[in-house]
């Protein structure tokens, strides 16, 4: 009985779907607002998100007829479902993730994709021409930054000798951060540019460029679906800045300041912060490529990088 | 198998109403057929249903970008017409409301060319600094966008002197950041990898299509009206046309940024040499049968005012050849063979002002026919 | 390395460039043409005004054997405060229209 409780409550409070949601707006928000300041304008309250997503949520949702289908409905709830998962997988408040011994990072690399592969089925569900093109578009760049991600990752787990995250976690509270490690800088660094792929970002918003197709998938989408698919993406920044956080900066660490403990979770907080704030800063630096020259860019120089770090890291002992 | 691409009517790449159906073969483009008239006002038939001093603020209606310039034009025109040559002062203040328009103009697409491209950091900053220009022109002329500064022999305002210092001060500041984004946008590795190479107008192809303005000049084609054709005090002035010859989005981005360089040079100039004597001499406005062509060089290109005047105080017919018309022709050539991903950055290339270009003709896309609509059927369309 | 990267980290520091408009107002420069306004006292009735405008939005009063402006045809250009002979009609510096009901 006690244990089914604390499923709900992992799942829908924290570190689930109320805890993700209110910190992901809540990044997302800061985001807004350091880009703001960035190109030297004052910007939105950095509680805009919330607003944005109580507004969208109260407005009428609108269905075209041709895109009237549950692939079309249900997309934007299964991408919903898959980066709460992500979150209960996700070492948060101390080394153990809410859900133990469930999965392994193979899981969370699946459950990451959801959300793109969901995008995907939505945009193409929709019957506009932007969608298609944004669905086709996006399918393309997930072959290109998937393999700089899974391969960072495996270098990883052949550092570390093991799939479990909190083994991960584990082993850098006892031997130091992994991003302090030489032989893994370049997969770091090859990571960083996957999640600018996978949270599309500049400069790699080709899926959703919006001067050449308005909003790529998301077009067709109005109302609370929109609003979820919002969520989604917020939650998502959350969660992959949280699963860096996890392989290459030691994870959430219980320190101790003059007596008084602080939990785990500030320390969660305050690493996923810089991790979006990196993400922030090149969004803002740069122009969006092309979908080939991105595809190039990842498959040589993310690639590379990767690779790097993971023939380093079964070379050099 | 090729589908079809809808850009337009409504669309975020386009700020203006008009179609372009792309035929596109996966990302690439195979043909491109351009549809015009969306934003149809009717203004050549009313330039001839009022008086030639009331005609000067219609003018000015063409077009909110480039309005000093068909204000400029269309005085020109009319002084042409009537014999009328307005005193040097006025001629001077003109050509430095033109050069701040200029500025502008061109600051303004270096914002929207790098928010085609993705990149908002620079959109925000040139547009920031696109205010120091629009603070000028409203110190100038009290309006931020329409001057309303030209009458019809000469000029409604003067440049004060104690205006001049403050303005120079300004000037200096827009320069620095001008160099800056003209290094910014030769250096820049992602503004690189999306416009050089894109959207090639060869010299031949520029000629043939009759490419005018920056696209023309982008071409390694010295076409500038002010140099060619020297109207107003640019014969007095000592500025250079700027041409680079690799044809691509890139080299029409980099004459734009030289060239607010050079508009800055000639503000300066003006600034300086502004010679003293009245603003406007007196005219007359029951105009002899006439007829005469007046061309000038607006922000975007060759601009060309016809008239014909019937001895009233109405003209009798005015005709506007704006700039975007005759880049139009050029622009399959530039899009064919590239990628739906180039289409907004090629299309904002040219600088497009669908507000100024669409006036008079139609041309029916599937028939190929050419028909002039009257206004009765304007307005049985409209209903 | 980008080239802007200075420039935007530099911008964090700085104070943003614009105002949160309805509360903090930028300084108008002096001879803004803003609304046109008419001082009923000072028309001598001699209708230049109404020759000159371009948009034919001044029109006689009937009540008051004055003109009006109907603001929105007005473009602001400022032709009838100029042919005014008394500077009965003068360019305002307001520039704030906005209205919560319609004024026809």
């Amino acid at each position: 009985m006690i244990e089914v409780l604390n499923f709900f409550l992992n799942s829908l409070v924290f570190p689930g779907l109320l805890f993700a949601s209110l910190v992901g707006l809540l990044y997302i928000g800061v985001d807004r607002k350091v880009t703001a300041h960035m190109q030297n304008r004052i910007g939105p309250p950095i509680w805009q998100e919330y607003l944005d997503f109580g507004k969208l949520m109260g407005k009428e949702d609108i269905t075209p007829r041709a895109a009237q289908s549950v692939l079309f409905n249900a997309a934007p709830l299964i991408a919903l479902g898959a980066v709460v998962t992500v979150m209960l997988l996700l070492p948060v408040a101390s080394p153990q993730p809410a859900l133990t011994a469930v999965a392994d990072l193979i899981v969370i690399i699946y459950l990451l994709n959801i959300p793109a592969i969901c995008l995907m089925i939505g945009g193409y569900s929709s019957g506009g021409p932007f969608g298609s093109v944004g669905a086709a578009r996006h399918a393309v760049q997930l072959f290109g930054y998937e393999f700089a991600f899974i391969v960072s990752i495996i270098a990883v787990i052949v550092r570390v000798g093991s799939l479990d995250i909190s083994a991960v976690v584990g082993y850098q509270a006892q031997r130091g951060w992994i991003l302090l490690d030489w032989r893994l800088v370049p997969a770091l660094i090859a990571m960083f540019i996957g999640a600018q792929g996978k949270l599309l970002r500049v400069p790699f918003d080709i899926p959703e460029a919006e001067s050449e197709i308005v909003h790529g998938p998301l077009t067709e989408y109005s109302g609370p679906k929109l609003a979820i698919w919002r969520l989604v993406y917020d939650i998502e920044t959350l969660v992959i800045a949280g699963f860096i956080v996890a392989l290459f900066l030691g994870g959430p660490v219980t320190h101790t300041i003059g007596g008084a403990q602080v939990p785990g979770v500030v320390d969660f907080l305050i690493k996923t912060f810089l991790i979006v704030l990196v993400t922030t800063v090149v969004r803002n630096i740069m122009a969006r490529l092309r979908i080939d020259q991105a595809l190039k860019f990842y498959w040589t120089f993310g690639a590379f990088l990767a690779i790097l770090s993971l023939v380093f890291v079964l070379v050099v002992p | 198998m090729t589908f079809v691409l809808p850009v337009g009517p409504q669309h975020p790449s386009l700020k203006e109403p008009e179609f372009f159906r792309f035929e596109v073969k996966g990302e690439e483009i195979v043909d491109v057929d351009i549809r015009l008239g969306y934003a149809h006002r009717g203004i050549e038939e009313a330039f001839s249903r009022r008086n030639y001093k009331h005609n000067v603020y219609l003018a000015e209606r063409i077009c909110g970008i480039c309005n000093v310039v068909h204000s400029t034009t269309y005085c020109q025109t009319i002084e042409q017409l009537a014999g009328i040559e307005p005193p040097e002062r006025a001629k001077y203040i003109r050509t430095i409301i033109m050069e701040l328009e200029r500025i502008h103009s061109h600051l303004l697409w270096l914002g929207v060319a790098a928010h085609q491209i993705g990149f908002d950091t620079l959109f925000m900053l040139a547009w920031r600094d696109r205010e120091e220009v629009m603070d000028m022109r409203e110190l100038i002329s009290g309006g931020r966008v329409h001057s309303a500064t030209n009458t019809i022999g000469g000029v409604r305002r003067n440049v004060k002197l104690e205006h001049i210092p403050e303005m120079l001060r300004r000037l200096d500041k827009l320069e620095k950041s001008t160099g800056y984004y003209a290094d910014l946008w030769g250096s820049d590795r992602t503004i690189l990898a999306r416009c050089s190479k894109v959207g090639v107008l060869s010299k031949d192809d520029a000629v043939k299509f009759c490419a005018v303005g920056p696209v023309a000049r982008a071409s390694n084609l010295k076409l500038d009206i002010r140099r060619n054709d020297p109207y107003g005090t640019y014969e007095a002035l000592s500025f250079d046309v700027v041409t680079e010859s690799e044809g691509d989005v890139w080299a029409r981005g980099t004459v734009r940024l030289r060239e607010i360089l050079e508009s800055i040079r000639i503000v300066r100039q003006a600034l300086h040499e502004l010679p003293s004597g009245p603003l406007r001499v007196p005219v007359e406005l029951k105009i002899p049968p006439n007829e005469t062509l007046e061309r000038t060089e607006a922000p975007r290109g060759e601009l060309v005012y016809y008239a014909r005047s019937n001895g009233t105080e109405t003209p009798e017919r005015i005709r506007v050849r704006t700039p975007t018309y005759g880049n139009f022709a050029s622009m399959k050539s530039m899009f064919i063979g590239g990628t739906v991903a180039e289409i907004p950055i090629v299309m904002w290339s040219i600088d497009p002002c669908f507000g100024c270009n669409d006036r008079a003709t139609i041309l029916d896309a599937r028939t190929g026919k050419v028909s002039v609509v009257n206004f009765k059927q304007l307005k049985r369309w409209r209903r | 390395m980008p080239r802007i990267l200075p420039k935007v980290l530099q911008n964090l520091f700085r104070k943003p460039f614009t105002v949160k408009y309805p509360y903090v107002k930028r300084e108008l420069p002096k001879g803004y043409r803003g609304r046109p306004a008419i001082d009923r006292e000072k028309c001598i009735r001699c209708w230049l005004c109404i020759r000159a405008c371009p948009d034919r939005a001044i029109s006689i009063d009937r009540g008051t054997k004055t003109p009006s402006i109907w603001l929105g045809r007005c473009t602001f250009c400022g032709e009838c405060a100029e042919v005014c002979p008394t500077k009965a009609i003068i360019m305002t510096e307001e520039f704030e229209y906005t209205t919560l009901y319609n004024v026809t």
